[in-house]
């Protein structure tokens, strides 16, 4: 029997295992198996070796799902505590961009007054007026940032793990 | 199946406690051999374990149900490996894991059991369990996935984020370095 045949039957018991075969495939896998002894041996270590992978078992701690649980119920309740803070924080924001965008001619007046009272160059105060609209952003922005530091503050204990 | 992602999806949103009690209890095993495969070690596992469930808590509004919630799970897990393996080593899983790289995950004294020798020997098929160990982390992580947890070769590609292709490659590569490994399993 050509070597090509043996070997072409070894990829066909892999890939039956993998993706798995076509009809014409098995059919062509099948009878050489029927014919070779060495390959029908081939194929039974590998479905061995599977079954012991499969059959593998590891000990699971005791009261594993109950401290996490635990852990997961705390958090949760850290989680919903939060979350009215940032609600709050949302809600500032969206009052302050909405008095922003209706008081923008308003405050335009005022930088422009205040530039000709000091005679501070066009652009100055320009750019005066475009700085006093970030500052929600600004603030919220800040806000997160801390909110992250904590966060990340208190999974630091899986990095300092092992 | 998809009625119950479905289901899950929306517990998620709603960060059920109910719905994360139940989930806990139903994948524990699952996930805990999971990661202990990645890991190498029963500790650590423990310690991703509990994480992983609280990063579900945080980003279960993520999950949209269109995929099985177990690939979504290992994902979730891996990346917090990952990200482990990269603040303490400043390289990837990968990298670590990959035959191929210089640093192959288990690092520990060769003349001394690893942790995942001593975790698996707890078993009595120690035989069986000890090759297991011999199989590099890269492959044995796809050949768990696959044959144990029976996620198909795409899932396990989001899972992984790596090409099918590559999935599959390290799958055959995998079975052949697990029918090496194990007793009696050389062809």
């Amino acid at each position: 029997m050509k070597a090509e045949l043996h070997i072409r039957a070894h990829q066909f018991i892999a890939k039956e295992r993998v993706e798995g075969l076509a009809q014409a495939e098995r059919d062509s896998l099948a009878a050489h198996l029927q014919e070779c002894a060495l390959c029908a041996e081939f194929a039974r270590q590998t479905e061995q070796a599977l079954r012991s992978l499969r059959t593998a078992a590891i000990p699971l701690p005791s009261g594993l799902a109950s401290r996490t649980q635990f852990r997961v119920r705390l958090r949760a309740q850290e989680l919903r505590e939060r979350e009215p803070h940032r609600r709050a924080l949302w809600l500032a924001c969206a009052v302050s961009w909405a008095c922003g965008i209706f008081s923008a001619p308003y405050v335009w007046r005022l930088f422009e007054w205040f530039g000709q009272l000091t005679r501070m160059p066009k652009l100055v105060w320009e750019l005066g007026f475009g700085l006093w609209w970030t500052i929600p952003v600004l603030f919220a922005a800040v806000v997160l940032l801390m909110e992250n530091a904590r966060h990340s503050d208190e999974a630091d204990w899986m990095r300092q793990g092992s | 199946m998809r009625d119950e992602a479905k289901s899950i999806a929306r517990g998620l949103q709603r960060r059920d406690p109910n719905l994360l009690d139940r989930l806990i209890e139903q994948y524990q095993y699952r996930l805990f051999r999971y990661l202990v495969y990645i890991t190498g070690n029963k500790e650590r596992a423990e310690d991703f374990f509990q994480e992983t469930w609280i990063r579900v808590l945080e980003r279960g509004y993520q999950y949209d149900g269109r995929s099985r919630f177990e690939a979504w799970l290992f994902a979730i897990a891996r990346h917090l490996v990952i990200d482990w393996q990269r603040a303490k080593k400043t390289q990837s899983l990968d990298a670590l894991t990959d035959p191929e790289q210089e640093h192959p995950l288990q690092v520990a004294n060769e003349n001394e059991p690893s942790p995942l020798h001593q975790v698996l020997s707890q078993e009595k098929e120690e035989n069986v369990q000890a090759s297991l160990e011999k199989i590099p982390a890269i492959y044995r992580e796809v050949l768990v996935l696959r044959f144990q947890e029976e996620l198909q070769i795409d899932e396990m590609a989001g899972v992984l984020s790596i090409p099918v292709s590559t999935v599959k490659s390290r799958l055959y590569r995998g079975l052949e370095a697990l029918r090496g490994a194990l007793p009696g399993g050389a062809a």
